[in-house]
This record gives structure tokens, C-alpha cells and sequence, in this order.
């Protein structure tokens, strides 16, 4: 439930930016965790600005696991949800329509960085959060639109 | 591959121990019940896929990579389209 009264910032140690401070009402959490890590249930959005338009999902309850992920909209302009109503139900979203990106969920694509590999994005199952109560998922979406192994949008890389 | 014709109601069976049923055959998409021990997990093939590309996922090394490839972000609605 949201509350206008300050609680005291905790602490938490990161994969990559050391220990931060962060709020409670700030953590997301995913009941069924996410396929592979269905044991991790509470994540950060972590975003710098000099790592725009980066947003860092770093667990709670294991600091050395942290998802780069990019919004999918940035990932994909024009990226369009089709969640199951399974997904939405668990989310307590509308099942009727889909959710708006941004307004009434976050929507983040998991990057995938491996070696002599181009970088892709996972836009199959982009990690949906409600952002009326931070409660999230992996939502595997129901059409094949896009691939779990989707390319990045990227110039051609200056080699040297 | 065995591939089986069935109507909505009816049943295969796999081993001793584990039903598919169809419940229902909509015009895209089919409702299907499984019965199967505790021992046995039961999964669609996308959520295995998405595990295995998560797994990939969170073995990213250092964020430099990735700052590296963020300057070569193509910006804005031009570069993406599909």
C-alpha cells in the first residue's frame, strides 16, 4: 500500500556498482521468479545516466546476479505486447486489453552479450512490471512477432 | 515423430502414468489437460528457451561491454524498423 511516510534507506551490495542504497516501496517483486531463477523474487531497476537507456534488474537476494536489460520500446520502437491472459491475471492486470508500456507497466527486454555473438534481445518474453504494484514476471508473449534472439538495432561497428 | 489425430475430450496416454487430454480446440490456439507424477516437470518449450537465454543472460561479465555497444545504439524510431 502506498504511504507518503519516509522509511529508512537499506543497503544492498550489486554485481557491478558496488553497495547501494535503496527504498523499500522501490523493490519489485516476482512471486514465480523468472524461468531459470524461479527462486529469485525480489529485483532493483537500476538506471544511471551514464548508462542510459540501460535499466539494471540486480536481485536482492544474490548480489552477483544482475540482468542488463534495455526498455523494449528502445529495444524496438513500436514493440507491442501480447501477453496471455494467464500473465495478465497473475500481474492483476485488465485481461480484456493489452497493457500500455509505460503506462501501466514497465517493460523491459533482457540483453544477451556473448563472445564473437552480436548482442540480441529477448522480446519474447520481455520482463513485465505493474507499475501500480511493482509485482512482475517474465511474460512469454503469445504471438511469435519477435524472437527470444532478436538483433539490436546497432551501426556497423568501426573495426580497427 | 508419432503424430496422432484426436478430437476435443479425447486422450493419449505416455507410459503408465501420464494423460493428455484435449479440452479444447479454439480457432488458434487448444486448451490441453496433463496429468503426469509430481517427479515428472512440465513445461511449455518457450519457458525452457527463455530459461537457457537467461541463463546466458546473467553471465554478462562487466558493464564496459556494454557501454560499448550502448554508442552504437542506433537512436530514435529510424533504425528499428521490422
Amino acid at each position: 500500500m502506498a504511504t507518503t511516510q519516509t522509511t529508512p534507506l537499506r543497503r544492498c551490495e550489486t554485481r557491478y556498482f558496488g553497495p547501494v542504497d535503496y527504498d523499500e516501496q522501490s523493490v519489485m517483486l516476482f512471486p514465480d521468479g523468472i524461468p531459470a531463477f524461479e527462486q529469485e523474487q525480489r529485483f532493483l531497476a537500476l538506471r544511471q545516466p551514464i548508462n542510459e537507456p540501460l535499466v539494471f534488474l540486480q536481485s536482492l537476494a544474490n548480489p552477483n546476479l544482475c540482468f542488463a536489460t534495455l526498455p523494449a520500446l528502445s529495444a524496438c520502437p513500436g514493440y507491442q505486447l501480447s501477453m496471455a491472459p494467464e500473465d495478465l491475471d497473475a500481474l492483476r492486470l485488465e485481461t480484456g486489453r493489452q497493457p500500455v508500456i509505460g503506462r501501466d507497466v514497465l517493460c523491459l527486454a533482457i540483453l544477451s552479450l556473448e563472445e564473437n555473438a552480436p548482442p540480441t534481445v529477448n522480446l519474447l518474453a520481455p520482463i513485465v512490471v505493474n507499475l501500480r504494484t511493482l509485482c512482475g514476471r517474465q511474460a512469454i508473449q503469445t504471438d511469435s512477432l519477435y524472437s527470444h534472439r532478436e538483433a539490436l538495432p546497432l551501426r556497423e561497428a568501426a573495426c580497427s | 515423430m508419432l503424430v496422432m489425430r484426436r478430437r476435443a475430450g479425447e486422450s493419449i496416454l505416455i507410459g503408465e502414468d501420464i494423460e493428455i487430454q484435449i479440452i479444447h480446440i479454439g480457432e488458434s490456439r487448444i486448451k490441453i489437460g496433463i496429468t503426469a507424477p509430481k517427479s515428472v516437470p512440465v513445461s511449455t518449450k518457450e519457458v525452457k528457451l527463455v530459461g537457457q537465454e537467461n541463463l546466458a543472460a546473467a553471465q554478462l561479465r562487466s558493464v564496459a561491454a556494454l557501454r560499448n555497444l550502448l554508442d552504437r545504439l542506433i537512436e530514435g524510431p529510424t533504425g528499428g524498423e521490422k
